[in-house]
């Protein structure tokens, strides 16, 4: 389509070869699965997925519609948002991974609900909706910058998939300016008052900042309602509003065979020579073995690398695709320093979805500011326990922090996403403590260096500079991380990566990773919508046979996508 | 007025002492309860918008509000000691009292995890046992039987030293302890309605939703209720010395 038809046609144009948005009921929130597959554990089925989460859950949507029988194992619930989920804070834990995780390092990252999601529908669940693109700078961090690495891909092989995802999910927001320039099918959501005034303080420190990009429809958008403005979006969409895999992907991919298994918690991904079989699974306490003709691992950066760990096995001592300790390393994470500003007038950040604004000016090198690579800025709206634990960063506890809670509804607040560098000692181990199924747990070390803390530092004094041109009357600061990527990367040789351009597991034909943890670099971009974008290329592909589960190496023509 | 309400002045970082202003001279709450009653959305009750929130959600909430859970994880010992630390920390110096102590029992109690544990700390139950005894010692070195027997001043002083990581103890890391405890509290704290009232939240929105999106008065739901800016005259005029 043309980018005038594009634009003619905002808010009109649903995707052709997914209709996930019209097999929701319009009545009920859950989805309609009377019609789902159910396979047996001895029927060979082309592939088992273990996550369906972001990335499995656009893989399965991918191939299902080329014909191939899949399986997903999910190792939690499959949420029933009418009856599971409630609009409360506290009350949507459950929506977490909140397993336990052991973590060290220099600058430990805490876990738990700031990372990833336990349940159908993944981590974007509870996803706070922001889907900006990479820059095609990020995919060769390492030839531009000399940090970093470079991606086997790039931009270009990525391009379609991005546009095919931002129709599905669909994305609303302003004509974007920065790294490729490109629109949105959906225009942008109107703004709240809060947000306006980040916006003002921004301009007038001479920084540009655009309304979007949120995965979430502007308006009606098939059976899925309109957002109602209830700035839940981190404790999971019962309105069906924001875009989550659980909706966007999995009905049509249940609609054309797909199986997803909740409570089933993968254990190992078994191997026979240099194929794997299938994968061992705990479900209502029993040990149970669903073969497949080829597995993919999408179970999110850490979970992902621990369960390739305890896949060890005669030939593969050290976990599969670990024959050169690349496993679990380069897991990356972004700065996401919070600065929170006070004026007279009421604000209420608590209303509209926390994504509402974002500026990418900061996001390429300039050596000026005496650090490679950068970061964005968006924003967020923290609801009260957010808020709380952002006052007490601050240092404020008892009456101090008590008045600073009361003065919450004139508070607005911006944050950034500093992309932090891939070092090789950030990386998951297994620990020595175990996790109710009895499998050893994951370690997550994590420690900055001096390019991270000096990017994080200079992000925090621009937001300081947005905020004093805003003539905000007091700040509140909190350091904090958000997104974890990495832990699988992909690369160009086995010495360096655990797999390959196609995501196949080095030494492994028919072992896949379809997640956040094949990403070499993290950018200052949010990931979701990239990791998407890789399973729809990886779906592609396999569904064409550009890439094939064999043992024969592919050709290599088959290798120019 | 530099301390007033509406502008920042109230604030502990823009006031000379680093004090916010007392609480006390807000208006008492009148609809609902916030916790000591403090005022500053005098007539605003979340609880009265339950009819308009999904069945699910008000079950929670209504529940959240009523229940004040058994203790049945913390020590007799632990709780003399974790009830007067906690009032300290959230300044819950009157009634009524948010049931927080007894909240983190129950969490513990179900077994809640929060997904995460630094490599030299136990877990968190254990954690704020450990804490309990550190402030028991720590008010003994200062000369008294426990934490507890200390005067607020002291009290305060103490909690002062743990918050900035000066306390000395042998099995906490005591800067990581603080952070555990403060936000294991403060979940609790701010999961309860008497506290939206009190910071004026709109609290569960489903599936109503919000409408109003402005800056300023115009940004207010018609459910919801203005924000009192200005003195109690009942606290303030004999203050002053007026009457
Ligand atoms: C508070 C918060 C806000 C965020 N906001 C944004 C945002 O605005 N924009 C953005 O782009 N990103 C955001 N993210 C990050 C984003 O949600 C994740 O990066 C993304 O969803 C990760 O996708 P994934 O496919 O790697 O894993 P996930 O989507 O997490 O899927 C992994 C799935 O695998 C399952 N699983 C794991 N191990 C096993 C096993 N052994 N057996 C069976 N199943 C298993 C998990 O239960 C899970 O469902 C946010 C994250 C958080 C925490
Ligand atoms: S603000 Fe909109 S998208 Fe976010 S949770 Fe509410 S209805 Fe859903």
């Amino acid at each position: 389509m043309s980018r005038r038809l594009a634009r003619a046609a905002k808010g009109a144009v649903f995707p052709e070869d997914n209709d996930s948005a019209f097999l929701l009921d319009v009545h009920r929130r859950a989805v309609p699965t009377e019609a789902m597959p159910h396979y047996r554990d001895d029927d060979e089925v082309d592939l088992v997925i273990v996550g369906a989460g972001a990335g499995g859950s656009v893989l399965a949507q991918r191939l299902a519609r080329a014909g191939w029988r899949i399986v997903i194992l999910e190792s939690g619930p499959f949420w029933d948002p009418d009856r599971d989920w409630v609009s409360d804070e506290a009350g949507q834990h459950k929506i977490y991974w909140t397993a336990p995780r052991v973590i060290g390092g220099e600058d430990p990252v805490e876990l738990g609900k700031n990372n990833s999601g336990h349940g159908v529908g993944g981590s974007m669940v509870h996803f706070a909706g922001y889907t900006p693109r990479f820059h095609p700078s990020d995919f060769e961090t390492y030839t531009r910058d000399g940090v970093g690495a470079d991606w086997p891909l790039s931009y270009a092989d990525l391009k379609p998939h991005y546009e095919k995802v931002e129709r599905e999910l669909p994305v609303a927001g302003q004509d974007w300016p920065w790294g490729d320039p490109h629109s949105y099918p959906h225009a942008a959501h109107p703004l709240s008052g809060a947000s306006e005034l980040g916006r003002e303080g921004a301009r007038k420190a001479g920084i540009e900042m655009r309304v979007g990009p949120v995965a979430i429809p502007n308006g009606t958008f098939g059976n899925r309602p309109h957002c109602i403005y209830r700035g839940f979006c981190l404790q999971g969409c019962k309105v069906n509003a924001k875009a989550s895999p659980l909706i966007t992907h999995l009905p049509d991919a249940i609609a054309h065979g797909v199986e997803v298994r909740a409570d089933s918690h993968a254990a190992r991904v078994e191997v026979a020579g240099d194929r794997v079989t299938g994968v061992t699974y705990l479900r209502d306490g029993v040990e149970r073995f669903q073969r497949g003709a080829a597995v993919a691992v999408c179970g999110y950066s850490i979970e992902t690398p621990r369960l390739l760990l305890l896949s060890a096995t005669e030939g593969w001592e050290d976990g599969l695709g670990n024959r050169h300790d690349q496993l679990g390393r380069y897991l990356m994470v972004q700065g996401a320093s919070q600065v929170a500003a006070r004026f007279p007038q009421p604000l209420r950040q608590w209303k509209a979805p926390p994504p509402e604004i974002s500026s990418e000016q900061f996001y390429e090198t300039d050596l000026a500011r005496g650090f490679a690579r950068g970061f964005s800025i968006q924003t967020v709206g923290p609801l009260p326990i957010a808020w709380a634990e952002h006052v007490l960063a601050d240092g404020h506890w008892g009456r101090g922090l008590r008045e600073y809670m009361r003065d919450y509804n004139h508070w607005t607040t911006l944050g950034l996403l500093c992309e932090l560098l891939p070092q090789a000692r950030n990386r998951v181990t297994l620990a020595d403590e175990h996790d109710s199924h009895g499998l050893p747990v994951a370690r997550f070390d994590y420690t900055q260096c001096d390019n991270d803390r000096a990017n994080i530092a200079y992000g925090t004094k621009v937001l300081e500079t947005v905020w004093e041109a805003a003539e905000a009357q007091d700040t509140l600061t909190i350091d904090r991380y958000a997104h974890l990527v990495g832990g699988a990367r992909m690369g160009f040789r086995p010495e360096e990566s655990v797999c390959d351009r196609d995501q196949r597991v080095w030494g492994l034909a028919n072992l896949f990773v379809c997640d956040g943890s094949v990403m070499p670099t993290e950018g200052s971009a949010n990931p979701a919508l990239t990791i998407m974008a890789l399973a729809s290329r990886l779906g592609e592909r396999l569904g064409k046979r550009l890439v094939t589960a064999s043992a024969e190496p592919a050709g290599a023509a088959s290798y120019t996508s | 007025m530099a301390r007033s309400f509406r502008e920042a002045g109230h604030l502990p970082k823009q006031s000379a002492d680093g004090e916010p202003r007392p609480p006390e001279e807000l208006p008492r709450q009148r609809a609902g309860l916030t916790p000591q009653m403090h005022g500053r959305y005098p007539d605003y009750d979340v609880l009265a918008q339950a009819d308009h929130w999904d069945p699910v959600t008000r079950e929670l909430l209504e529940s959240r509000a009523r229940e004040v859970p058994p203790v049945t994880v913390f020590t007799a010992a632990e709780e003399a000691c974790l009830r007067p630390f906690l009032d300290v920390v959230l300044a819950q110096d009157a009634e009524p009292r948010i049931p927080v102590f007894e909240m983190v029992d129950k969490k513990f109690a179900q077994g809640k995890l929060d997904g995460y544990r630094y490599e030299d700390m136990p877990e968190d139950p254990e954690t704020w046992r450990r804490v309990a005894a550190m402030l028991d010692r720590v008010a003994r070195e200062r000369g008294a039987p426990s934490f507890a027997a200390l005067d607020d001043e002291a009290r305060d002083a103490v909690v002062d030293a743990f918050s900035e990581g000066e306390l000395e103890s042998e099995d906490l890391n005591v800067s990581r302890a603080w952070s555990v405890v403060m936000r294991g509290a403060l979940s609790e704290f701010y999961s309860h309605p008497w506290a939206f009232n009190e910071i004026g939240f709109g609290g569960p929105a489903y599936p109503r939703g919000y409408m109003r999106m402005h800056q300023g008065p115009q940004g207010r739901e018609p459910w919801e209720r203005p924000e009192a800016f200005e003195e109690d005259p009942v606290i303030d005029v004999p203050r002053r010395g007026l009457k």
